[in-house]
């Protein structure tokens, strides 16, 4: 043990020197903010999926009282997922496979940009950065617009690969292809798994990666050795941050393939809400999702807080 | 001179693979931006199809020109209003929560720590549905607009400050504040004057991204609308993509990237002038979006 | 660095927040039972539903009498229209806004029922709705409508004689007629040559495989289905029957497997652009798409198709005033404003859809250059409203039913 280490292990904690009230009294508001806005509206949505529906308006009247809810809304979305009469749970198995696909891509054109730019780039660093975080603020929606237009009948993308009148390509890309609908949630946000991904990457002590060359790995086999299982907290923190509000998602099927044969789980929810009679299973599907995201939730959580106290 | 084969086997060769990933990405990233930017000046009413320069859709046409048509003002005032007004409470809320978190040991501090953190993950139309019936089923005095929309973009927002916050001084440490307190200043005042002021790029850096991120939400703005005068600029891009879009919708995301890339650019030169000379902060982009 | 271990809590500390935990749940549940907004069900379980057999003349509540006579309108008011996208001409917008010196906000909604679940959670003002009378009961029964004061419509005169006493709306208290339209197939002559109208059952021409992906239906649970209904030959469009239900489920999937169609309301835009090909469609939008040509192209690559018979569907939207809304003279006299000839010409050559004026009679419409020759299917005939299938209100347990055949096409089934 050097002398740092047990200098610090000696000193006491100095609660008392940081004003232990102080921490409470600030803490309060947001504290408080989260508690009303945040885990308060959970329980009106338990309300109104264990509630009733009005009987002429179908809508959904909310009962709070835990000892007169009703299961049945809940009992028929989770009745709808698998059998005979299971149309939720093509959706379901969409909206899974669609995320994985989609993070997968996302990771593997995250990776090496991050890792060029946070790495190889020298002076660019600064302005490849810059342009890496531009899509941050242009509007999403602006931005899966102008995709549309691309891809239109007699868009660009078509008439590029129409290469000038050689071939003669009109692609339908815009009536429900999976594909269109992956690439879109790729494209949508890749941008968030980049930036994790520099951050951990920039980090890495770059004595470790040159001591692995100098001892004479190939660069893929210093890269697959040394790098990777080095920065896989990283990687894990990203793509958690990038797959779990792609759940939600629905803006993207809806703008790039009008077709119930894409559908995700956010579709679902997004048609029912509103929909006499369904809200209370949207309340339900919100409920599953929340129920499936939580376990990822949680591991990222303790993914990024053990990197903090592991500075 | 050296043959092709000697360059191209060069072991000091730059990472051509990576470099040609690094820019294609790029290029499928922004060129889409580019040509949207560009259709808004076209002349003509198409949006795929190039008819000439004119400015027509941001003041000449006298009826759909985004200076000239109504719901295109509203749509945008709206989304600097509600970016104003969230980011003003989001961040004092999300520093303190930070500042207040930090010094505070406990199992409800850790609780709500990690509560924070979930919202920063949470796909954004749980919430948005969830406040959707709050609002809609108890009787607050808030109804559904610009009220309901600020109150849903604050819970998803403070997390940004509060993680930033919590970043530096973690990398600030704890000796400035303990070493003014040691001289005698009480803990309100060693907060006050010591670590406030440190914290002060980290608070900016936050109040930026919250300004750019709001104006550019769309789920929970979406949801918690009332009237269309509520819509921000994504609502009304969202709902006149499944109309009959105009190149005025082109101009006014134009316009509100412009505005975007003006708080941005302003807001980093300041954070450089801020960090200067300090090198506890790291200077450079990255430290200004947070990922330092 | 290592968290220091915290000591667990002492048994005093639990029996306190034991007890504090028990302690709470009930009052927060009382109180959150107090402050919940009470229920606005009405005290008869059953709706009153209008058909043609059986119309229905809507009672006019005490607390709910019409505005009075002679009032003026309202000052610095603006008034809040609620209506689909690219439904209320931006000219007669401003020709009403000149005339009464007054602002006028559009806000528009996608589909029905996402519209009446806003207006019936009363935090919206709109002033006028554009429903069709599909709802009229749901809209009745909730107190969501503001009985209509005839002093200040007259131009009711300009409008078909059958609208001063429809069925869902007999003596016209609460709606005046807007648009009148039918529902039919559309295409793209240049993307689809075959003259769809000619088969023996058009409708099928949307499972045919030669058409994959350049399809579309409309995003209405109750049109779309209707259709279905139909193709498969059930004229009772308002089937409260299982077995039928079922068919039209399984039909749609076979759709959706056949031609994998869209599911919008888009068809103005996409058909005169090719986007799509052949699709269902209301008359007023191939009408309508005559405004949405792209460049160097003509209104002659659009068909419509109806029958002939006037056996198809047929329906017509209203202008209705809500209770919510802070404007009720200028709402009156908005209606009267689309009413008159003029707005309704203004109307009908900037969104497509015809208004049931006396003075357009239908086969002037083509020589007067509304409508082109080869469209001239869409124009609507007082005679189709005689024989055509019209969609009605459903009870509340048949609506769900319905909904529920919708909900799982628009999942996706397979």
């Amino acid at each position: 043990m050097t002398l740092t280490e047990v200098a610090a292990q000696a000193k006491p904690q100095s609660t008392r020197a940081r004003g232990s009230a102080l921490g409470p009294v600030l803490a309060a508001p947001g504290v408080i903010w989260l508690l009303l806005f945040f885990l308060g509206p959970l329980y009106v949505v338990l309300a109104i999926v264990f509630g009733r529906t009005d009987p002429i308006f179908r809508t959904a009247v909310p009962v709070w009282n835990p000892l007169q809810w009703n299961p049945s809304q809940f009992n028929y979305v989770l009745s709808r997922i698998v059998g005979s009469q299971g149309i939720f749970g093509p959706a379901l198995l969409r909206t899974a496979l669609y995320v994985l696909v989609a993070g997968l891509l996302c990771l593997l054109l995250a990776f090496p940009v991050a890792y060029y730019t946070a790495r190889l780039s020298g002076r660019w660093k600064g302005l490849l950065l810059a342009l890496l975080i531009a899509p941050f603020w242009i509007s999403y929606m602006m931005r899966m617009l102008a995709w549309v237009n691309l891809l239109q009948d007699d868009g660009l993308v078509n008439r590029l690969f129409s290469m000038g009148g050689i071939f003669d390509v009109r692609v339908h890309w815009l009536t429900g292809q999976p594909v269109v609908v992956v690439l879109g949630l790729v494209y949508g946000y890749v941008a968030y798994m980049i930036l994790p991904l520099y951050a951990g990457l920039d980090r890495l002590p770059q004595s470790t990666l040159e001591a692995a060359r100098d001892l004479g790995a190939s660069r893929f086999a210093s890269f697959w050795r040394v790098t990777l299982p080095m920065c896989r907290p990283t990687i894990v923190a990203a793509v958690l941050l990038t797959c779990l509000p792609m759940l939600g998602d629905y803006f993207t099927s809806d703008m790039l393939s009008a077709s119930p044969k894409t559908a995700m789980v956010g579709n679902l929810i997004n048609d029912s809400v509103q929909s006499p009679g369904q809200t209370g299973q949207a309340g339900a599907l919100v409920m599953l999702v929340l129920l499936v995201a939580v376990l990822p939730m949680f591991y990222y959580v303790r993914v990024t807080s053990r990197g903090d106290t592991a500075s | 001179m050296r043959s092709p084969v000697t360059w191209w086997n060069d072991p000091w060769r730059p990472p051509r693979i990576l470099l040609a990933v690094t820019f294609g990405y790029l290029a499928w990233s922004l060129i889409p931006v580019l040509i949207a930017v560009i259709f808004s000046f076209n002349d003509g009413r198409s949006r795929t199809v190039w008819q000439g320069f004119s400015t027509r859709w941001y003041f000449g046409d006298p009826v759909k020109s985004v200076w000239h048509d109504a719901a295109l003002h509203t749509a945008l005032f709206q989304t600097l209003k509600l970016g104003l007004i969230t980011t003003l409470i989001t961040v004092p809320l999300g520093v303190m929560f930070a500042i207040g978190i930090d010094r505070w040991r406990g199992r409800l501090p850790a609780g709500a720590n990690m509560l924070m953190l979930v919202s920063f993950v949470l796909p954004e139309v749980l919430l948005a549905v969830s406040l959707l019936f709050v609002v809609t089923t108890l009787p607050l005095p808030i109804k559904l607009g610009t009220g309901a929309q600020v109150l849903g973009l604050v819970t998803f927002q403070i997390a940004y400050p509060a993680v930033l916050v919590r970043a530096r001084m973690a990398t600030i440490g704890t000796q400035y504040e303990e070493a003014a307190m040691d001289l005698g200043a009480s803990p309100l005042a060693a907060l006050r004057r010591v670590t406030l002021p440190m914290l002060l790029p980290a608070i900016f850096a936050s109040t930026v991204l919250v300004f750019a991120d709001v104006i550019d939400d769309f789920v929970l703005v979406r949801y918690l609308s009332g009237s269309s005068s509520t819509e921000p600029v994504s609502v009304k891009i969202y709902n006149t993509a499944r109309a009959a879009p105009t190149p005025a919708l082109n101009a006014l995301a134009t316009l509100l990237l412009f505005a975007a890339l003006l708080a941005i650019t302003v807001g980093y030169l300041v954070y450089r002038r801020m960090t200067r000379g300090d090198n506890t902060a790291g200077g450079g982009i990255a430290a200004f979006a947070g990922e330092a | 660095m290592p968290v220091p271990n915290r000591p667990s809590p002492s048994r005093r500390q639990f029996l306190q927040r034991a007890a504090l935990l028990a302690g709470g749940t009930p009052a927060l549940m009382l109180f959150l039972e107090a402050c919940a907004k009470s229920d606005q069900t009405s005290s008869a379980p059953t709706m009153k539903i209008a058909s043609p057999d059986k119309p229905a003349t809507w009672d006019i509540a005490k607390d709910n009498e019409p505005i009075a006579n002679g009032l003026a309108p309202e000052k610095a008011a603006t008034l809040q229209l609620y209506s689909y996208a690219d439904y209320v001409s931006p000219d007669a917008i401003k020709s009403f806004q000149e005339k009464y010196g007054t602002t006028v906000q559009v806000s528009t909604f996608n589909d029905t029922d996402e519209a009446i679940t806003k207006i019936r959670a009363g935090s919206v003002d709109y002033d006028v709705f554009f429903p069709s009378y599909d709802q009229i009961g749901k809209l009745v029964n909730g107190s969501l409508l503001r009985p209509l004061n005839h002093t200040y419509i007259p131009n009711i005169k300009n409008v078909w004689p059958v609208f001063t006493n429809p069925f869902y709306d007999q003596q016209w208290r609460y709606t005046t007629p807007y648009t009148v339209y039918t529902t039919g197939i559309g295409w793209n002559n240049t993307v689809v040559p075959a003259d769809i109208g000619a088969l023996k059952n058009p409708y099928e021409a949307l499972w045919d495989p030669a058409y994959k992906n350049k399809t579309a239906v409309i995003d209405d649970w109750h049109t779309a289905m209707s259709m279905v209904l139909l193709k498969l030959g059930i004229t009772d469009v308002n089937t409260s029957s299982a077995d039928n239900l079922k068919q039209v489920g399984e039909q749609l999937t076979a759709l959706v497997a056949a031609t994998s169609p869209k599911v919008t309301i888009t068809m103005y835009t996409d058909v005169p652009t090719g986007q799509i090909g052949l699709t269902q469609m209301w008359s007023g939008d191939i009408i309508n798409a005559q405004n949405y040509l792209p460049e160097g192209v003509t209104a002659d690559v659009l068909r419509y198709w109806f029958p002939t018979d006037g056996k198809g569907l047929v329906d017509n939207d209203l202008m209705v005033i809500l209770r919510g809304g802070k404007n009720p003279v200028l709402s009156h006299l908005f209606i009267n404003h689309m009413l008159e000839t003029e707005s309704a010409k203004q109307n009908f050559k900037q969104i497509g859809y015809q208004p049931p004026q006396v003075s357009m009679s239908p086969d002037s419409l083509v020589a007067d250059g509304f409508v082109a020759e080869n469209i001239k299917t869409a124009i609507v005939r007082p005679e189709y409203y005689d024989v055509g299938y019209r969609i009605l209100e459903l009870e509340p347990d048949n609506d769900a039913a319905w909904h529920n055949v919708w909900r799982a096409f628009k999942a996706g089934g397979s």
